[in-house]
């Protein structure tokens, strides 16, 4: 207790923090944490979705998500170093890093889908929680695989990729401007990937008929079989599409020197994503977004908070994103837009 | 049946010694954990106990567990380094061990007040939260040592002493370089097996009151929220304190397991003690062990060090990579297979240290089918009291 | 040859033998009643059909092909439309989506759902309204009309008017009388004078049994031989 207090007394007597306040109420410097915020969102709601997608319909909370975040990240690091030369320009650089998206989405899609059907298919008639434990077992599996093969190659498996990092356009790399607001360029992609992501599943879900039967078998499984629809079929689509898109996220993740390709990016990507989707309510899509957003604004403020008023609390923004899973499950267990049956055990 | 399973493991260090001496010595080496692995075997199953007491008993899944461990190991540490007031550098081990599991104790009441009001996945998460919260401030709190990131170690060269405070002759220092060594009807017992034999005897005795609790009233109420928690409230409990009751025993014997790694280790690191992955491997020993039967964890925890120190490069240690290259021939392991892989260069990356990949399977496989765990599969054979097809009523129908 | 041949099923819920040996059949065109007690097997007998609880023993003959060891979502492919207790209908969907995930895949939608509209003129009114919000009744129609668009054969409802007050009722047997002039019906339900108003068969289920059947019209609501297994 005396050390809380301490820690508070030191931060209240630090002159900056006043100024702080002054300095982060400008228009200028809040739009940047904003714009920062939204990046960071964007993010955030590309690693979840997936996960929330298979929440939805399958009732699986799949731990190795993360995982499949981490093989898609060293998956399109690998088709930007096999294709990226020295001299390419940034936009033939924009252009394979969209052909290394869509070989990722593929490949992830494949192995999503042959995990459903070979490991999680024959548990539906179990308890909810073999499910889960049978996709903690994947990840184990898929880590260390992942070391192997990374660590045969010479590359150090707990640092990022460099050579993954260095096929980034040079324009995404520095800073652009904003009118007042100067923001790195990749933070822009990035909102632009994450917005176009969310509307692309959002069309796919309320858009296509296939979209329909996920909505309904989401809502109740056994009803949407009788009424015709192979739900087990479904299943394994929806899964492979949430690999899919894990992958996806990774591939953007392997730009972000924040992030980066490397084996612990499994574990690091799938605590957030797990927050974003009980924040926003699990398996509800419109929840993880709104959840997503909110994530990334608290996060970007308290990033700022910490590098500029030099708060004594260096753990702040690392803690944050949990700090805010806590407080969102004490004040809304379901979840922002969650059902409560789905939480039951 | 209890009974064998303690007699075997007394003797285990007995059978490790003769039979690393007998001429099957290299494949004894090879083949059996060494006495330090044993060790870790011990409180770090006393932990996995702790896990499934919550875990596999009320169906409440403890996700941020490893929170108690890492209070344990971190407050024992943190006594013995002066740093904690009232307490100085020389209360003894036992005195600290308690006062760490406590702790952990009035830690699991606060988390408990708050989680219990959610159930499933979100219980889950929600317990993982408050662990993750905790790691990164211990990882960050410049006050435990110099060097938060890498975790704290007993200064100085001296190790823990385990036993009755105060009285000599009931006390034995732990650790494999400052332990003592002990000596008995003419043998000399090594420090580690010192060790073992002491820190066993902390788990034996935490595993029957465990045992007990559980088999008492108290216990029936766990199961039987656990098998339906709305009948468990008509019938007129009030679950909540029952929970909240059972979480705090379980964090008091995980804290006791803490205790128990920083006595033997003398030091401490945020991810054995607090990180999620050590929760994870507590859920890993449970399943492989059996979910729900209090022993199970031992089994699947020595299974899985078992696998590890196998797979292992450690020399000393024996372990299969080492015996791999002093046993196959020179001509053999330097051919070449594809593109200038030899067989050599195959079996170090497949199996260095890689002893996760096949934990892993292996635990994919008993999900897929053995779901009842080592012991509840042997349980059910047989026909025992305790756990007749646990796990198919852990978590209710679906 | 009967649509729908029910030969001496046998289904379990775990360890409780619920059906011990039931037999039914039913002829295209013809409404049938299935009737008991609560918790006699009546609902599961549905399930069975539709292979959602598969029985263990006997069959299940539906247009000359026995369903038994089929998924369900191909005995509905093959014209077997379920309306289920509690209608279950997805609350989240809009009216219009909800019937449109019954139709089958090729025939045209549009077309499909104006069947259901041209009976159910209240759902072509709350078409794009969210399915959660709509009356207990309505919501009766909408399953109905689920069953309607599914270019469905045979239709198994279950307990259509439970739970709705006496005004509504009334609606719900409009409603089951227009959706009998379509297709063949295999209809659970307790209220007596309601079921045996729209039957041209019944069964009487006790135990898991079958324990009597006979026409609809030889029998009235107040009969002896019904009030024996139907009373509490």
């Amino acid at each position: 207790m005396t050390l809380a207090l301490e820690l508070a007394q030191q931060a209240l007597l630090q002159a900056g923090f006043v100024d702080g306040l002054a300095e982060f109420a400008r228009p200028g410097t809040f739009a940047e944490v904003v714009l920062r915020g939204l990046s960071k969102a964007a993010i955030y709601v590309m690693i979840a979705a997936g996960l929330t997608l298979i929440f939805g319909l399958l009732g699986v909370l799949n731990f190795a998500h993360g995982a499949l975040t981490m093989i898609g990240a060293y998956l399109g690091g690998l088709v930007m170093v096999l294709t990226v030369a020295q001299g390419t320009g940034p936009w033939a650089r924009l252009a394979l890093f969209f052909v290394a998206m869509a070989v990722v989405f593929g490949l992830l899609s494949a192995l999503g889908g042959s995990i459903e059907v070979r490991l999680i298919r024959p548990l539906y008639d179990r308890p909810p929680i073999y499910q889960i434990l049978l996709t903690f077992g994947v990840t184990l599996v898929l880590e260390e695989l992942a070391r192997i093969v990374v660590g045969f190659y010479g590359l150090q498996p707990l640092a990022e990729w460099q050579a993954a990092l260095g096929t980034i356009p040079a324009f995404l790399e520095t800073s652009q401007s904003l009118g007042p607001v100067s923001v790195r360029g990749l933070a822009l992609f990035e909102i632009f990937l994450g917005a176009l992501t969310v509307a692309a599943i959002w069309g796919f879900l309320t858009r296509t008929r296939y979209g329909l039967f996920i909505r309904a078998g989401s809502e109740d499984s056994e009803m949407a079989e009788a009424l015709g629809i192979d739900v087990r079929r479904v299943f394994t689509v929806v899964f492979a599409l949430g690999a899919g898109v894990a992958g996806v996220a990774g591939t953007l993740l392997m730009w972000d020197p924040v992030w980066g390709a490397s084996v612990p990016l499994a574990a690091e990507s799938l605590l957030p994503a797990f927050v974003v989707v009980i924040i926003g309510g699990l398996g509800t899509f419109r929840g993880t977004v709104v959840g997503g957003l909110i994530v990334g604004l608290v996060d970007a403020t308290t990033t700022w908070w910490f590098q500029n008023v030099a708060v004594t609390w260096t753990w702040l923004p690392e803690v944050a994103i949990f700090m805010i899973l806590v407080v969102a499950l004490i004040v809304r267990p379901q979840g922002i837009y969650g059902v409560e049956e789905v939480g039951g055990h | 049946m209890y009974l064998v399973v303690v007699g075997l493991l007394a003797i285990y260090p007995a059978i490790y010694h003769l039979l690393t001496q007998s001429p099957l010595g290299e494949v004894a080496v090879t083949v059996l954990p060494r006495m330090e692995t044993m060790v870790a075997v011990l409180y770090f199953s006393l932990f996995a106990m702790s896990f499934d007491f919550i875990s596999g008993y009320t169906g409440y899944l403890s996700f941020g567990h490893a929170a108690f461990y890492g209070t344990g190991a971190y407050t024992v540490l943190l006594i013995a380094n002066g740093k904690v007031p009232l307490l100085g550098p020389e209360t003894p081990f036992l005195v600290a061990l308690v006062v760490g599991a406590v702790l952990a104790t009035v830690l699991a009441v606060v988390i408990g007040l708050v989680s219990f009001r959610l159930t499933g996945v979100y219980f889950a998460m929600i317990t993982l939260g408050f662990a993750q919260v905790l790691y990164v401030f211990v990882r960050d709190w410049d006050y435990v040592g110099s060097n938060p990131r890498d975790g704290i170690a007993l200064s100085g060269a001296r190790g823990f002493e385990l036993g009755v405070p105060y009285v000599d002759q009931l006390t034995v220092a732990l650790g494999t370089l400052t332990g003592d060594t002990l000596a008995l009807a003419g043998h000399t017992l090594g420090t580690t097996t010192v060790s073992f034999y002491a820190v066993g005897v902390v788990v034996l005795l935490c595993f029957a009151a465990m045992q007990r609790i559980l088999h008492s009233p108290f216990g029936r109420v766990m199961v039987a929220i656990r098998e339906n928690e709305e009948r468990a409230e008509a019938i007129g409990y009030d679950t909540f304190r029952y929970k909240l009751g059972a979480f705090a025993i379980s964090g008091f014997f995980g804290g006791v397991a803490g205790g128990l790694l920083a006595g033997f280790k003398r030091s401490v690191t945020p991810e054995s003690g607090f990180y999620f992955l050590t929760s994870g491997d507590a859920l890993l020993a449970s399943i492989i062990g059996g979910f729900g039967t209090l022993a199970g964890p031992l089994w699947g925890h020595l299974f899985d060090e078992t696998v590890r120190e196998f797979l292992s490069k450690r020399g000393q240690g024996g372990g299969l990579l080492p015996y791999l290259e002093q046993t196959l021939s020179e001509e053999f392991l330097t051919t070449e297979l594809v593109g200038g892989l030899t067989v050599e260069g195959f079996i170090t990356a497949a199996l260095n240290g890689h002893a996760s990949l096949y934990v892993g399977i292996v635990f994919v496989l008993f999900v897929l089918y053995v779901p009842d765990g080592i012991v509840g599969t042997v349980r059910s054979r047989l026909g025992g009291r305790v756990a007749r097809r646990l796990p198919e009523r852990l978590w209710g129908e679906r | 040859m009967a649509l729908l041949d029910v030969a001496d099923i046998e289904t379990y819920y775990g360890e409780s033998h619920v059906l011990e040996g039931v037999s039914l059949s039913v002829e295209r065109g013809d409404v049938v009643a299935l009737m008991g007690r609560n918790g006699v097997g009546k609902t599961t007998t549905l399930r069975s059909i539709l292979q959602l609880t598969p029985p263990r023993s006997g069959s299940v003959t539906y247009d000359g092909t026995d369903l038994v060891g089929r998924r369900t979502h191909e005995v509905a492919a093959m014209g077997v439309g379920w309306i289920p207790e509690d209608r279950r209908i997805f609350t989240q969907l809009s009216v219009a989506e909800n019937l449109r995930v019954s139709v089958p895949d090729g025939d045209d939608a549009a077309e499909a759902l104006s069947i259901a509209f041209e009976t159910f003129p209240i759902l072509e009114q709350r078409r794009d309204q969210a399915a959660g919000t709509l009356s207990g009744g309505q919501q009766q129609m909408l399953a109905l009309g689920r069953g309607l668009v599914g270019d469905n054969d045979l239709l198994l409802v279950d307990e259509p008017s439970e739970g709705l007050a006496p005004q509504i009722v009334a609606d719900v047997a409009d409603a089951l009388a227009a959706a009998a002039s379509e297709t063949t019906m295999l209809l659970v339900e307790q209220n007596l004078p309601l079921a045996l108003d729209l039957a041209d068969r019944f069964y009487v289920l006790d135990n898991g049994r079958v324990v009597d059947e006979g026409d609809a019209d030889a029998v009235s609501a107040d009969d002896d031989r019904l009030r024996r297994y139907l009373s509490a």
